[in-house]
């Protein structure tokens, strides 16, 4: 049984195998295989995922250029992506690993854009110092009224569906 | 030896990667919000700037490279909300009223407040789209006529600063839902609010993410009739 296992493992990791004398697949069927082959050594690789998800970046801004839409070139990408996900041509798998790893490290983008605050040294002093007291308040005020809204309405909902059955 | 571009590019990108990494290794001992990799990483790399006499164009000429690496980072989130799409189908009606409400509350908070304090227009307006994600808050600053570059600045101070007071304003309300929790921390402090929330549970993970996309999207449409207002 082990074995069993083993060998198609095997078979799934060496892609370059050579196929057997008897074996002779056409073209067709070479296709197939190289097709598949692919897709076995994207479902592996990090960094082909990562290559996958910026392609389709990179068809969101062409997308966004052309048509002139007020978005973010990344946003159209993941509205791509989501469509495909949703019609079943892709599977999450194909580009988890990948997604996985951006978004953990997503904080690591953000800093270059933080080290423009080297140009603002007014922002140093008392002018900082009321940025940040509009920030602090503001965000505040933000996250409790949303999670209020939010819960508001969660609650409210439940009770009509508890009320309709 | 930072003269020729090739070689500042690659010594500002391993400044900021290097950084970063030893910031990470910090959060992961102490795990506190001073510990922050969005606070300790430009803490460190200022550093480094301000003692080689580094501006801000320098710097960000080798490291922009990073920065364009948000796009894909963007595109990624298709995943995890197409994984929860279940908790989305059921709960949108709800999910809609946080992203609503939330738009609203950090569009006017932050015009009144900096109203309040005195502050210049241009710093006035850079400061209304913070509680986006950076993608969204850059071309939302350009369409209401704030700087940009101070945008990003504000959106990150704002991530900064949610995700340490997220838990205190999550312990001071009687939350029941794990969508209130989710959507507190994905409007209010976008990315680093959405890591967070994936420390607290799968489920408010995903939806501070969603939170986040929707918040996004719903402040750009938002932004052309505000300008419009402004004016």
């Amino acid at each position: 049984m082990r074995i069993g296992i083993r060998s198609t493992k095997a078979r799934h990791t060496a892609p370059n195998q050579r196929f057997p004398a008897v074996f002779r697949p056409g073209r067709a069927g070479m296709l197939h295989l190289m097709l598949r082959n692919m897709r076995h050594m994207l479902h592996r690789s990090m960094i082909a995922q990562i290559g996958v998800l910026a392609v389709f970046w990179v068809l969101g801004e062409a997308i966004v250029r052309v048509s002139g839409l007020p978005l973010p070139g990344g946003i159209v990408g993941m509205v791509l992506v989501l469509a495909l996900l949703a019609s079943g041509r892709v599977r999450p798998i194909a580009v988890r690993r990948g997604a996985g790893w951006l978004l953990a490290e997503m904080l690591l983008f953000f800093v270059p854009a933080v080290m423009a605050i080297l140009d603002h040294r007014e922002l140093m002093g008392l002018v900082g110092l009321k940025v940040a007291a509009v920030i602090i308040a503001g965000t505040v005020m933000v996250m409790g009224g949303t999670a209020l809204a939010v819960d508001l309405a969660w609650r409210w909902r439940m009770r009509g569906e508890r009320n309709a059955a | 030896m930072l003269r020729d571009p090739l070689l500042a590019a690659l010594f500002w990108s391993a400044v900021t990667i290097g950084a970063y990494a030893l910031a990470r290794l910090a959060h992961r001992r102490w795990r506190a919000w001073w510990t922050s990799p969005l606070l300790t990483t430009p803490l460190l790399v200022g550093a480094a700037a301000l003692s080689l006499h580094t501006g801000y164009a320098d710097y960000i000429r080798g490291t922009h490279w990073l920065v364009l690496m948000m796009g894909p980072a963007t595109v990624a989130f298709a995943i995890p909300i197409y994984e929860q799409r279940a908790l989305i189908r059921s709960h949108w009606p709800v999910l809609a009223v946080g992203v609503m409400v939330g738009s609203a509350l950090s569009m006017s908070t932050a015009f009144l407040l900096a109203d309040l304090m005195g502050l210049s227009q241009q710093l006035q307006l850079s400061l209304m789209p913070r509680s986006t994600s950076t993608p969204f808050a850059v071309a939302i600053a350009q369409d209401l006529g704030g700087t940009p570059d101070l945008a990003a600045v504000f959106v990150i101070a704002t991530g900064i600063c949610g995700a340490a007071l997220g838990e205190v304003v999550m312990k001071a309300m009687p939350l029941r839902s794990s969508l209130a929790r989710g959507a507190l921390l994905g409007m209010g402090a976008h990315g680093a609010g959405v890591a967070k929330a994936h420390q607290i549970g799968g489920e408010e993970g995903s939806v501070a993410g969603l939170v986040m996309v929707l918040a996004g999207l719903f402040n750009v449409l938002m932004a052309s009739a505000v300008a419009a207002l402004l004016r």
